[in-house]
């Protein structure tokens, strides 16, 4: 019964992995993730570790793939096009070394299926929430403390990278004539206060965005 | 053979929830209507049966017999996945929540009323709420409309944000209880003639997880994402047919089970008068708390105007995390006070 | 009753489809999805040894492992971002000199 189990999670969770490379479309990848992400979540409770299968579930499935799905929205990603390989003579010595890789792997788990140490029965009930919290706070205190600030780090850092600058980007060009933009360009962060700065010709708008004016009166503004 | 004995059991009990929470569902759209409109002083829906209790089946059937329009450019099948992942992951919560006592039946024994009861059954129940996130971004992104992807966008990351306060309300209530089994803090909420219930231990964090729980859920006052006067109506403005009553369906089983965590952790779930004599009055009670809850719902979405969205982002993260943060740190304070002094 | 090395085979197979995806991949999510799913065959092998072993300092490290994947997370998406912006285009090979 339980091999049973194990063999359709563990199908799943192979079959969602080959839909993760395999698939062009990158929100299609996503999916397939998440659904990688749940069926070792349902391994892990076959395993007697029900707290890891719902932390697994929560950080994983429910945080860190919508992060990931978000930014696939937002920066509305495109699907791979097909290329046709280069470097055709790599293909016989990727081969080989999958083989060599296969081999090295059979005989570990060769090894460990007929090694006298290994047991057998995994009638175990080590993945109780009160052991994980007693040794995190006993034995395991000083990464759990540095990995809160790690987080933090974290935090930190993306909001730092993903701020937009205070100039535009390199590409944007100035049309002359009356030029209206809201506070928020000039002083990023500042969306509360939407009023108005307006201008009348390209220097004066120029010298507000601290950009070079270019000659360039019939192509659209780009910001 | 005792294997196959369980599995059945667990398939009659899970048959037996599902449908109880469809008739749940089912009378919640009919109040919701008829409380609503008594608030706003007309009558509803009264035709369709006695007093309209037949109205939500009539819905039913009209709504499966519109068009079932797919918009031309969709990736087809992340828009037949949306609606099905809201659904699944909204009924998949009620597994741990126990419905009443243990009930002592002649022939068969104390039979649990509750489908499945594990350890980290409050965890499971957070897992599940943050992957029906997915539903709500998936349907706005294959409408292939910018107002569903707006929608789309703002209701998932309103739930993403209150998700966290929802999480760090409920820790105050393990600590007092000490485990995350949904069953045993039920259990440990009895005596002492219903003072022992942790709304009088964790006032602060029934309020929190009460806010959290309606931003949650998409309501009055958190729904300007799917609102019908924003944003056309937000996610799932190109859903008609089967897949919208999914959707409409989601949604109120998710203030049912949102509903039914509040009176397991805060109100003692089954506990009341005489529940010892008789174990089936308790299941009553807690239909009756749910009920309260679920009027509370209606009640504050005919009385209250909705938040603007980055009012309601500031509220979330601004306010109402470090609210529950102080609140765990609190809670925590006095645990520890009160088991230095021996007194817990 | 599934053995030690069955687990340790599901991981060594998903590792090596996450590698493999690591090399394939031009997109630069697909890529960052492929690291996920390394560090998540690894977390298997970490829990299944525990749970065999009887010894709960694999789930530990798997919590801590969690942890760092989300904050590796955050920041990696973080500058995937960044890149975008400047150049427009999520293809690696796009972004395989230093001059924008």
């Amino acid at each position: 019964m339980l091999a049973l189990l194990f063999i359709i999670f563990a199908g799943m969770a192979i079959g969602c992995a080959v839909a993760v490379v395999a698939q062009r479309n990158p929100l299609y990848s996503a999916i397939s993730l998440i659904g990688v992400f749940i069926s070792l979540a349902c391994l892990y409770v076959m395993l007697a570790a029900p707290f890891i299968a719902a932390v697994q579930v929560i950080v994983y499935a429910g945080a860190i793939m919508v992060l990931v799905v978000f930014v696939i929205m937002l920066l509305n990603v495109e699907e791979e096009e097909r290329r046709r390989p280069r470097l055709k003579f790599l293909v016989p010595v990727a081969i080989g070394l999958a083989a060599v890789l296969v081999a090295e792997t059979s005989f570990i788990m060769y090894s460990v299926r007929f090694s006298p140490f290994t047991p057998t029965e995994n009638v175990s009930n080590t993945g109780l929430t009160s052991q994980i919290g007693t040794g995190l706070f006993t034995t395991y205190l000083l990464p759990f403390e540095i990995t809160s600030v790690l987080l933090l780090m974290a935090i930190v850092g993306a909001m730092t990278l993903t701020r937009r600058s205070a100039s535009l980007s390199p590409t944007a060009r100035i049309v002359p004539g009356t030029q209206i933009l809201a506070m928020d360009i000039l002083t990023p962060g500042s969306s509360e206060n939407l009023t108005a700065v307006e201008t009348d010709t390209t220097t004066e708008a120029a010298l507000l965005l601290g950009v070079k004016p270019r000659q360039a009166p019939e192509e659209d503004e780009e910001i | 053979m005792d294997l196959t004995i369980n599995i059945v059991l667990y398939f009659v009990a899970i048959t037996i929830a599902f449908l109880t929470i469809m008739l749940m569902v089912a009378a919640t759209v009919l109040a919701e209507r008829r409380v609503l409109a008594f608030l706003q002083g007309r009558l509803g829906p009264n035709r369709v049966g006695y007093g309209g209790v037949l109205q939500p089946f009539a819905d039913f059937i009209k709504t499966m017999m519109k068009e079932d329009l797919v918009p031309a450019q969709t990736t087809k099948f992340v828009f037949l996945l949306a609606p099905m992942i809201a659904v699944i992951t909204a009924i998949m919560a009620i597994l741990v929540y126990p419905f009443g006592p243990t009930i002592n039946l002649p022939l068969i024994g104390p039979l649990q009323l509750v489908i499945a009861r594990f350890d980290v059954g409050l965890l499971y129940v957070l897992g599940i709420t943050s992957v029906g996130v997915y539903g709500i971004a998936l349907a706005g992104w294959s409408s292939n409309n910018k107002y569903s992807l707006m929608g789309g966008l703002r209701s998932s990351a309103q739930m993403i944000s209150y998700e966290l306060s929802l999480g760090l309300s409920l820790v105050g209530v393990v600590l007092i209880a000490g485990t995350l089994d949904i069953y045993s803090i039920v259990e440990q909420q009895s005596g002492w003639w219903g003072f022992h219930w942790n709304i009088f231990y964790q006032p602060l964090g029934f309020i929190i997880y009460l806010i959290s729980a309606i931003a949650e859920t998409n309501r009055v006052p958190f729904d300007l994402p799917e609102a019908e006067t924003e944003l056309v109506a937000g996610f799932h403005t190109e859903y008609s047919s089967i897949k919208f009553l999914l959707f409409f369906n989601a949604e109120y089983i998710n203030m049912i089970t949102v509903s039914m965590l509040a009176t397991t952790l805060f109100l003692g779930g089954w506990q009341g008068p005489l529940v010892a004599q008789f174990p089936l009055l308790g299941v009553f009670y807690f239909l009756i708390k749910i009920l309260f809850f679920l009027f509370l719902y209606i009640w504050l979405r005919g009385t209250l105007p909705r938040f603007r969205f980055d009012q309601l982002m500031s509220f979330g993260w601004k306010f109402l995390m470090p609210v529950a943060i102080l609140n765990i740190i609190l809670t925590a304070s006095v645990a520890f006070a009160l088991a230095a002094l021996g007194w817990l | 009753m599934p053995q030690l090395w069955w687990y340790l085979a599901l991981s060594a197979v998903l590792f090596t489809i996450g590698v493999v995806g690591v090399i394939i991949k031009r997109n630069v999510i697909a890529m960052f999805m492929c690291i996920e799913l390394m560090l998540n065959a690894v977390n298997l092998t970490f829990v299944a040894f525990s749970s065999f072993f009887q010894d709960i300092n694999g789930q530990l490290f798997v919590f801590i492992v969690m942890t760092v994947a989300a904050a590796e997370a955050a920041v990696g998406l973080g500058i995937i971002i960044t890149i975008f912006r400047n150049r427009e285009s999520l293809d690696v090979d796009d972004a395989s000199i230093l001059k924008l």
